[in-house]
């Protein structure tokens, strides 16, 4: 009997092998993800189903109660990680390794970006006009309420001093992008067409400098802008219909002037934002990424995602819903939106450099540098290959960072006092080159007392006679938690100096989240996550400015 | 002994029965084969009845990435066994690439249509632009362009709601098939109705060039050139070049949604028009597969049914209409040849 089982024993082994050839049964390896890609958010799906890793402009965090609700519906378990068009673009054409779908506000980037093929199954999600948010009353003061307003308009009201704004980088975000396009071909008189040749203009140049140098504040991203103006004190801002809708809902739940809503006919553009599969080959995660597609166009989500201000279906904004489009805020959800074309790749390439290099307002940054001992060893590398990025020219090129003309570069380096101060003027490559060069010398060592930095930042802008002419801004990188002795002096230096000065600030080691977020409230500004990525964090920071 | 004797016999019946099985598998395995594909075709190949057909009866099965007819051809083919352009001068850029493929095979033809929104249509009709013919839209392409050459703006011919010129929205005419045949159209068209040849390339090439110049940026795809148009309405995409398939895809696939759209969306035929031939090359053996079983009968009845691909044996004149969609030609009038290839590289190289 031992025997037999002992036989039986082995034929049952030889049996299981041979069931386990012809099931074609293999070892799967699991996909390790990046584990550098920071994750924004996370709509949990039920029970171990697949994880779709989504690379998406910063607009769609207004949706994440229809994206939890997905998950949950779906099983699908959903990673949302925003950046700006642009780096969608270029994350794309480098293989978008990290992400398995894309949702970038507009299909051009996604069309620019797939260079590789990548994408599949992309759908448009839900379309949203790119349009001035301008305060109410002087909305109606300019003349705006109620009829046909050309770019040439808005442009008049800039010149005049009654309007400034606020408006995304161009060379960052969708929305920046769109609207400059949009300035540039009414500003030339065209309504398609834009050639380089019409780029070179110097007349051109006269004109949109001045229409940008009517910003007063920039930021990397469409939904940090809306916080940003809710945050602060401003007239206007170009954003995307449904977040000045977004923005609107808050200012009226406080008592405060909701924006009315411009289209300037001769320069408007639609955001189609399309959401796409990237094929890294795993059928699973197709199947995962087309159930989450189904459900959000669906036509109960559909309807769910008009209400929160966004335009879907054939048939426009259905009327029970038309209340979420208050006309009183101009919102006009009948009329024919008529948008201009984007031009060609080479064209809106050398306009986005453009913009980079020599038509916005230039930059006035300040990094204070943080040097404490702590930083020692892969701490200080990081932020020596950080600054590479951002100050040597043919780097930054790639990301469309370069500095301006006119841009004013300062590091300060710190520890518990001001190590050293230097100042690079211009955007000449060998003299950015020298500034970083002087960071990558610096050795670090000694406490840390970043109040101090910032403070001399404040006494280097104050020396500055044009202010105006800049848009200012403080990007302080800490790795630890600062001592508090400056602290109180260097707020009240800021409040008397009474000047919109964003302080950015990056954290990494063991900074004080909450010191840089008090920083950050005070100016209002926002803190970076520098912990997992030094690099990418400096590049998102430059992006702000 | 006996029950040692019962074990042999069982492990020889196994390894028999299980031998015999992984012989059964290996004849009827599906093989996985991979290739580039024009937009337009995708929804035909994510059918499900035909993906079925082509495991069932040829034991394959076809992916694909995709990419325009002349993109694809310049991609990195490396591990791609076919390519699935649009027409034959991109069949003949590969022969002229990377000499004769081992095989290739016309699948299935469909014409070069416009599309556009009712009142675009009737305001085309007024400036005797277009014209229906039994509930079937043409459009006569000497007047289209002619108000595309004078930068006429929508306003002008009745559309002050639409900003800009009037202008027929196009893929990258460099990049992928449908933008290429739209210029072949209007080269010729601009050639007094004949087609463009070597000794009158080069006097058409300005005028095309100043048309296409206007149009900034180009999808590659020309599927997302169409869903773009479906979606953003009338102030979108207010004429754009397609394919007679897309629209008859669409509404077999989407029967609720083309309800909702089906008073809005024109299809217009171009007088005169070229034929789309998609052209299947295959770029191995195992690639080769992919002939027969695109040529399956029941595939080519799908092809045109479903997704509304003219195949050898069905078309409309064989089923007598299309579903539910209006305004479907028998048979396209006016069809003109497409320029050859010496001609068509010089238009591409132009335009780029």
């Amino acid at each position: 009997m031992k025997q037999i089982i002992k036989k039986w024993g082995c034929l049952l082994i030889v049996v299981l092998m041979l069931l386990s050839i012809l099931s074609g049964c293999s070892m799967e390896l699991g996909q390790e993800s990046g584990g550098t890609t920071p994750i924004d958010g996370i709509y949990q799906g039920s029970g171990g189903g697949e994880t779709i890793r989504i690379l998406s402009g910063s607009e769609n965090k207004e949706l994440g109660e229809i994206l939890e609700q997905c998950a949950k519906e779906t099983g699908v378990t959903i990673e949302m990680t925003y950046k700006g068009s642009v780096d969608i673009m270029t994350e794309l054409q480098s293989g978008a390794a990290d992400y398995d779908a894309v949702w970038p506000a507009s299909g051009l980037w996604l069309s620019l970006g797939d260079t590789n093929h990548l994408i599949k199954y992309d759908e448009s999600i839900s379309t949203t006009p790119v349009v001035f948010g301008i305060k109410q009353s002087l909305a109606e003061k300019l003349g705006f309420v109620g009829k046909d307003v050309s770019v040439s308009d808005i442009l008049t009201a800039i010149e005049s001093g009654k309007l400034s704004f606020c408006m995304t980088s161009a060379t960052q975000s969708n929305s920046g992008a769109s609207a400059y396009i949009g300035f540039l071909y009414a500003l030339l008189g065209k309504s398609e067409g834009l050639t380089e040749a019409d780029l070179d203009d110097p007349e051109l140049k006269e004109k949109i400098t001045g229409l940008l140098s009517g910003i007063d504040r920039s930021s990397g991203s469409s939904d940090w802008l809306k916080e940003m103006f809710l945050a602060g004190d401003f007239d206007a801002m170009v954003n995307y219909e449904c977040l000045i809708i977004d923005a609107n809902n808050t200012l009226v739940e406080q008592g405060k002037e909701p924006l009315y809503v411009v289209y300037p006919y001769d320069g408007l553009s639609i955001a189609d934002s399309p959401l796409g599969y990237v094929d890294h080959g795993d059928a699973k995660k197709q199947e995962a990424f087309l159930q989450i597609q189904e459900y959000l166009l669906s036509e109960e989500v559909q309807n769910e995602i008009q209400k929160t201000g966004r335009r879907t279906g054939f048939e426009g904004v259905a009327e029970e819903n038309k209340v979420y489009f208050p006309s009183e805020w101009g919102i006009n959800v009948d009329k024919v939106l008529s948008p201009i074309s984007m031009p060609s790749e080479p064209v809106l390439m050398k306009a986005l450099n453009l913009y980079q290099t020599s038509f916005r307002k230039p930059s006035l940054n300040m990094y204070c540098l943080d040097y404490s001992g702590s930083m020692q060893g892969e701490g200080n590398a990081q932020l020596v290959e950080a600054m590479a990025q951002v100050l040597l020219q043919e780097n930054a090129e790639q990301n469309l960072l370069q500095a301006e003309q006119e841009e004013i570069n300062i590091i300060i380096a710190f520890d518990d006092e001001v190590i050293s101060t230097y100042m690079c003027e211009g955007n000449n490559a060998e003299k950015l080159e020298e500034l970083y060069q002087v960071v990558a010398a610096e050795e670090p060592g000694g406490g840390t007392d970043m109040y101090i930095a910032a403070e001399e930042a404040l006494w280097q802008i104050s020396q500055i006679s044009n202010l105006e002419d800049y848009t200012p801004a403080i990007i302080l990188m800490t790795d630890g938690a600062s001592e508090t002795g400056h602290k109180e002096e260097f707020i009240q230096q800021y409040k008397e100096l009474g000047k919109d000065i964003p302080i950015f600030s990056i954290m990494f080691g063991s900074a004080e989240p909450e010191q840089l977020e008090e920083l950050a409230e005070l100016t209002n500004a926002r803190v970076f996550d520098g912990s997992k990525d030094l690099v990418a964090a400096f590049r998102s920071v430059k992006g702000y400015n | 002994m006996k029950s040692k004797y019962i074990g042999i016999v069982i492990l020889v019946v196994i390894v028999l029965a299980g031998g015999g099985y992984y012989f059964y598998r290996s004849q009827t395995k599906v093989q996985v084969i991979n290739g580039y594909l024009g937009g337009e075709k995708i929804g035909l190949f994510e059918d499900e009845e035909i993906q079925e057909i082509l495991k069932k009866e040829y034991h394959i099965q076809i992916d694909y990435s995709r990419a325009g007819s002349f993109d694809m051809i310049t991609a990195d083919l490396s591990g791609r066994d076919y390519l699935f352009p649009s027409s034959q001068t991109a069949l003949e850029l590969y022969n002229d690439t990377y000499g004769k493929p081992i095989a290739e095979e016309i699948i299935f033809n469909t014409p070069i249509v416009l599309y556009s929104h009712k009142n675009v249509a009737d305001a085309l009709e007024r400036e005797g632009v277009v014209s229906q013919v039994d509930g079937v839209y043409y459009a006569d392409m000497d007047k289209l362009t002619e108000l595309m050459l004078n930068e006429t703006t929508w306003s002008e011919i009745g559309l002050p709601e639409l900003y800009g010129t009037v202008l027929v929205d196009t893929t990258d005419p460099t990049k992928s098939n449908s933008g290429n045949m739209f210029a072949a159209l209007l080269a010729n068209v601009l050639n007094d109705g004949k087609t463009v040849d070597e000794s009158t390339v080069h006097g058409v090439m300005p005028e095309l060039k100043s048309i296409f110049s206007r149009m900034g940026y180009m999808e590659t795809s020309s599927s997302d050139l169409f869903n773009q148009f479906i979606r953003m309405g009338v102030g979108g995409k207010p004429i754009i070049a397609g394919y007679e398939s897309q629209l008859l895809e669409y509404a077999a696939e989407n029967p609720e949604e083309y309800e909702k759209i089906k008073d809005d969306i024109v299809m217009i035929y171009p007088t005169p028009t070229v034929w789309s031939t998609h052209v299947y090359i295959a770029l191995d053996e195992e690639g080769k597969q992919g002939i027969d079983a695109l040529l399956d009968s029941e595939v080519q009845r799908l092809a045109w049914e479903k997704h509304g691909f003219r195949t050898g044996g069905y078309d409309i004149s064989s089923e007598g209409g299309f579903g539910n969609v209006v305004g479907v030609a028998q048979q396209p009038t006016g069809v003109m040849n497409m320029p050859d290839y010496e001609v068509m590289m010089k238009i591409i190289e132009g335009l780029k």
